[in-house]
């Protein structure tokens, strides 16, 4: 049995990623908490950018919505988005980089090719266009979007990591043990890549969270949700910026930054923990 | 006498880019008996074919012409129950103590999982006994080692290990793929001795390949000079150092340092050698022929064929 | 009147765990137009104690004692410098132009870009203040001295191979003429025909130009062919040293008779190779008393209690043991 062994950065990434989803899970309660149940997104008249007050943590936006709430809503479709998009990315990487990486010769070749192909074609453009023109973008829709342009990534770091191990001298021994294929991808080269699987996952949902976030930041986001991007796109469309409102444009930026450092950290912790070498 | 091993004819061609080709290894034969262990040393620079010819033992790389027979079996065409047969009894060391441990894993693994595999212990306590004899067998004290990672370890700790695996193992055969060449020379004389030991023992036989003529010397036995990937002399090892025939085995033999300071070859011979650089692949004809003194036409054409020196002595050469 | 003086020199490594005390009082001195020998095995602390001649020393190792004196005068008037206390500037001039160093593969450290002749032409002129055309005319000449044709000049690396590669190194570092050359492990990933051709271009190029050559490894074979004198490394410290015709006929120290007697020869007949017994110590937790005595068969209580000191046994022949075997 591996001796317990935790990285310090591993426990902090851990405890920032993890509230960030308790947030998300929650919301629905910590909704009713903050503004008894309703809905977050109800515009009205009455109490137009309110400072941040015991009744409004971080005061009200300029349709008198609760910041605190909105930014709770905004950050569970963030994630829904960028969870959606990471699991697809990084299945079709396993996948394609997987068989490219395993079985080689002419497999691999064209495996590579429409990998390469992907990866050339200028992306934001093509989400620009895409965004613009599908009417309804729904949380799925938007996953799957992004998600055509980043499984590239993820599939040739999976597949170089694959080749890299399929040559290593203790699979030869693993061999001369009578082990069969199956045993060695399980046992011999799945140990070693799962770090880099977990590491690919965490940065997908990053990275495609920050390409939603970018798209919304200039108004072609999801229609009729609230996420983290729209929201710094209202603040700066409605002026909070100049107003020097702080409530309504840092509190999305800070949430963004948390959940990006808060999976390298653990990216980090991780890699420590599988490459004994590196361990402090 | 039973053929324990046999490799007949054994051919292996890499295709390159641009449609050329490399013959790393060309018609090589050799056998090992059952009853009769003995040793039988590929001597060979790199470049030469030996590794190529290691895996294609090992059932690692089919090869492109000629076969592997196990007991009579050829090795890539075995069932499930015949393969691990061939592989409890056909066994290796390998050059690089680092790369053949799995860094995810500590190095007890690496003993615990042939006992598994091959079913040499019934119960872990059983194997526990067996891991820490064999681990004192080739010198390491059990508690230095075990529970310990790799990269904890330094090389010749790591490849005593891998001789403690085999202690367990006890094959018949042991495919020594340049053993000693990155550990200590303290340790590279134990290694040797260990080697003389399974056969005198044990009754181990093994394929040690090396770029060293004298680690073959010491083990005795016989030996196969390879030169780009062609067997051009064989023989009974003291026999072919004694009596060489062949132009490259005389300069394998010449390039070796003697340890006396007396006896200095360095000035003497630097010259005398005519060391040519010689990149290129082998192609028709001799594969020695563009670095051969003695060279002449037909050596570029033709291929020489075995001729018999005496009973343990053969050469392949038109001079 | 030696050229270095290499004087209890310590080199450590700071680690996590502790401190790895991998030169640990080494004192030996070159002299003019001599090839020294280091020996010892992997561990010993040969690399470290030659990275702190060239003073290449980087953290996490660092110099915790001890100096390398350095005479570069000319014509018997002696010009002292402590190489640890100079400048790096100054340590800048006296690499490639009074001691030059080969590391350990060097030939893998050829810009596989860069043609011979442009390589070859950075270090001359980055050394020297010879213009590009004085350079060009001389490199001919330096390949000529390792044996290599004009042509290789206008190859690129990979087009070479081993013993070549590492010939155009050798070259090069005897370019500018220096006073004395280290190289660490010149010829351990060839094959014994390129050491050959390796090893006689450096001995006849340091003796055709008198430049001193201190060469480290752990081939005894090589240092009974190549050196006048032999140092043997273990565990950070020299345990013996002399004339390496003397030191191969009677070797004093246990450790070196046990690597001397591990090597097997031709001439040996066959006898069964003794070895050494037990393990490599680490160098964070060095042996006390004499750092040998948990291998060593003469062992006594008072080689576990403290350190021998070197006795010079025969003219220039210095061991540290307290049991030596001294034949007569």
């Amino acid at each position: 049995m591996k001796k317990a062994y935790v990285d310090r950065n591993l426990i902090a990434g851990s405890i920032i990623i993890a509230f960030i989803i308790f947030l998300a899970v929650f919301q629905p309660w910590l909704n009713k908490l903050i503004i008894g149940g309703h809905n977050p997104m109800t515009a009205s008249f009455f109490g137009r950018y309110e400072p941040p007050s015991l009744k409004h943590l971080l005061g009200t936006d300029y349709v008198c919505r609760d910041v605190l709430a909105l930014l709770l809503l905004g950050l569970k479709s963030s994630l829904l988005v960028g969870v959606v998009a990471g699991t697809l990315s990084t299945l079709m990487g396993i996948i394609v980089g997987f068989i490219a990486g395993y079985k080689g010769g002419i497999v691999d070749s064209i495996l590579i090719g429409t990998t390469d192909t992907f990866l050339v074609i200028p992306s934001f453009p093509i989400l620009l266009t895409l965004s613009a023109y599908v009417k309804k973008l729904d949380v799925f829709s938007m996953g799957v979007i992004l998600m055509i342009f980043s499984w590239p990534f993820s599939a040739r770091v999976i597949r170089s990591r694959v080749m890299s191990f399929k040559n290593a001298g203790y699979i030869e021994l693993a061999k001369l043990n009578n082990m069969s294929d199956l045993e060695i991808i399980f046992l011999e080269i799945l140990p070693n890549i799962v770090p880099f699987l977990g590491v690919g996952f965490g940065q997908s949902v990053v990275a495609s969270m920050l390409a939603a976030t970018g798209l919304e930041v200039i108004g072609l986001g999801l229609s009729g949700v609230i996420t983290l991007g729209t929201m710094i796109n209202n603040a700066i469309g409605t002026g909070a910026l100049s107003m020097g409102q702080w409530n309504i444009v840092f509190p999305p930026i800070i949430v963004l930054m948390m959940v990006f450092i808060g999976v390298q950290l653990i990216n980090m912790g991780l890699e420590s923990t599988f490459n004994p070498r590196l361990r402090r | 006498m039973t053929i324990l091993l046999e490799a007949k004819d054994i051919t292996k061609i890499f295709p390159l880019d641009k449609g050329r080709k490399l013959k790393a290894v060309d018609k090589v034969s050799f056998s090992f008996s059952k009853e009769n262990a003995k040793i039988l040393s590929l001597v060979g620079e790199s470049g030469s074919g030996k590794t190529t010819i290691a895996r294609m033992i090992l059932g690692l790389l089919p090869p492109t012409e000629g076969n592997v027979y196990f007991l009579g079996e050829d090795i890539y065409l075995m069932n499930e129950r015949e393969k691990k047969e061939y592989r409890r009894h056909v066994q290796a060391v390998f050059q690089d103590p680092y790369g053949i441990y799995n860094p995810f894993y500590r190095v007890d693994r690496a003993l615990e999982l042939p006992i598994k595999k091959f079913k040499l212990g019934s119960s872990k306590s059983e194997a526990r006994d067996m891991i820490e004899r064999a681990l004192e067998a080739v010198g390491l004290r059990p508690r230095d080692v075990m529970g310990k990672y790799p990269h904890q370890l330094s090389g010749g700790e790591r490849q005593r290990i891998m001789l403690a695996r085999l202690y367990l193992l006890k094959p018949q055969l042991i495919v020594a793929d340049e053993p000693i060449s990155m550990i200590d020379a303290a340790l590279r004389a134990l290694f040797l001795n260990i080697l003389l030991d399974f056969k005198n023992n044990y009754g181990i036989s093994c394929l040690f390949i090396t770029h060293d003529l004298s680690s073959a010397y010491y083990l005795g036995g016989e030996v196969i000079v390879l030169y780009k990937g062609k067997a051009v002399e064989k023989g009974e090892v003291a026999e072919v150092l004694r009596n060489p025939r062949h132009p490259y085995t005389n300069l394998l033999i010449k390039a070796l340092l003697p340890t006396d300071p007396s006896k200095k070859i360095l000035t003497s011979l630097g010259a005398e050698i005519g060391l040519k650089d010689d990149n290129s692949m082998a192609g028709e004809g001799c594969p020695f022929a563009g670095r051969c003194p003695k060279a002449s036409d037909i050596c570029n054409k033709e291929v020489p064929l075995p001729v018999k020196i005496n009973e343990n002595h053969e050469v392949r050469c038109f001079h | 009147m030696e050229i270095v003086r290499i004087e209890d020199l310590k080199i450590y490594y700071k680690l996590i765990d502790g401190v790895a005390k991998a030169v640990d009082g080494v004192s030996i001195k070159v002299y003019p137009n001599e090839i020294l020998g280091i020996a010892g095995e992997s561990g010993s602390g040969k690399t470290t104690m030659v990275n702190g001649l060239v003073r290449l020393v980087k953290p996490p190792a660092y110099i915790a004692g001890g100096s390398i004196t350095v005479n570069y005068g000319e014509n018997g008037i002696p010009k002292e410098v402590n190489l640890l206390r100079i400048s790096e500037n100054e340590m800048r001039n006296l690499r490639w132009s009074f001691i030059s160093y080969i590391p350990q593969a060097s030939m893998n450290s050829l810009n596989p870009l860069l043609r011979v002749k442009d390589q070859m032409m950075d270090v001359i002129r980055e050394r020297s203040n010879k213009s590009k055309e004085e350079a060009l005319t001389l490199l001919p000449e330096l390949l000529k001295r390792v044996n290599l044709s004009p042509q290789v000049l206008d190859m690129y690396p990979h087009e070479l191979s081993g013993g070549m590669k590492q010939r155009t190194i050798i070259a090069m570092a005897l370019a500018l003429s220096p006073k004395i050359v280290i190289a660490d492990e010149p010829t351990t990933a060839l094959d014994v025909v390129s050491q050959l051709s390796v090893l006689s271009t450096l001995y006849d190029v340091c003796r055709k130009s008198k430049t001193s050559l201190v060469l480290i490894t752990h081939d005894m074979a090589v240092h009974a062919q190549l050196t006048d004198r032999v140092a043997i490394m273990y565990a950070g410290k020299i345990v013996e040293v002399g004339r390496t015709a003397d030191v191969f006929k009677s070797p004093i120290h246990p450790y070196t008779k046990g690597l001397i007697a591990s090597i097997p020869t031709i001439e040996n007949g066959g006898k069964r190779l003794e070895g050494i017994s037990g393990i490599a110590p680490s160098p964070k937790n060095w042996p006390t008393g004499c750092r040998f005595h948990p291998r060593c068969p003469k062992a006594t209580d008072k080689c576990r209690g403290a350190e021998p000191s070197m006795v010079e046994y025969e003219e220039g022949h210095f061991v540290a043991c307290f049991h030596p075997e001294v034949k007569k």
